[in-house]
């Protein structure tokens, strides 16, 4: 087979679903990582109960719980494509399954996602936020 | 899927056969830690996001939680794993990304440095409270 020919940076990639999930995988958790930083310094201040109150409040303003559905969602995709990756890694004969496991995790990502963001921004919904 | 011994080649050519190096481990625990997470990351988003909402996840319900020592034993293991799990895939984007050797050393310190100051203080935060 004749490699093809990749410029300085290019990538001999096409853009099918295999690169765009490989993407998403990626992107999806360096958030959830960033996000895993930041929450254990705001859980640390658990030892003073009034900043940790005071800070955990925030939480409930309708720009974080946006930000908290992006979470969720990031979360799941992640999830489910990593479980994609461990079943086409481990039975190889999925691999020809290739497509319809990638739509699967699209699928349940929305399946899962959009009643956990109606959950989360109910109380917004509801005028309480 | 199982492990292959390393075998030395019996012919010319290249030595056939997985060997099991560093990356080999670093990919199993990948999947490994993977699949733990399924289980801890779901878990905790679903009582923290979606069966309480996020404003009564106070000072009060944090402390009535973590009264229960399974509690912390959950908390720490989804904090351990998360961590390592973030931080080797953080170190194949670097790997991948940053080209430049004395730029990925200084990106992969930073990230090793964060990371383990982050994992000794959430330790702190669960076995201290």
């Amino acid at each position: 087979m004749k490699p093809a020919s990749i410029k300085e940076g290019g990538t001999v990639y096409r853009g099918k679903g295999g690169q765009w999930s490989f993407m998403a995988h990626r992107v999806s958790g360096f958030l959830v990582f960033f996000f895993l930083l930041l929450h254990i310094v705001d859980v640390g201040t658990v030892r003073w109960p009034a900043v940790y109150d005071e800070i955990h409040s925030l939480y409930g303003n309708v720009l974080l719980r946006m930000f908290e559905v992006g979470l969720l969602f990031a979360l799941l995709f992640h999830t489910l494509n990593g479980l994609r990756i461990v079943v086409v890694d481990f039975f190889p004969g999925q691999a020809g399954n290739e497509r319809r496991l990638l739509t699967a995790v699209i699928v349940l990502t929305l399946a899962a996602g959009l009643p956990g963001a109606y959950v989360i921004m109910k109380p917004f919904i509801d005028g309480r936020f | 899927m199982s492990v292959v011994e390393d075998r030395t080649p019996e012919g010319p050519g290249p030595a056939r056969g997985p060997r099991r190096n560093f990356e080999t481990w670093s990919w199993f625990f990948m999947r490994l830690s993977g699949l733990a997470l399924v289980f801890l990351a779901l878990v905790h988003f679903s009582v923290t996001h979606i069966v309480n909402d996020v404003v009564d996840t106070d000072y009060d319900f944090v402390a009535d939680r973590w009264d229960n020592p399974l509690w912390r034993i959950f908390d720490w293991a989804l904090l351990a794993l998360a961590l390592a799990h973030g931080l080797n895939g953080l170190r194949w984007i670097v790997g991948d990304y940053v080209r430049r050797p004395g730029r990925r050393r200084l990106v992969l310190g930073l990230l090793y440095g964060i990371t383990g100051v982050l994992f000794v203080g959430g330790t702190i935060t669960i076995v201290t409270f």
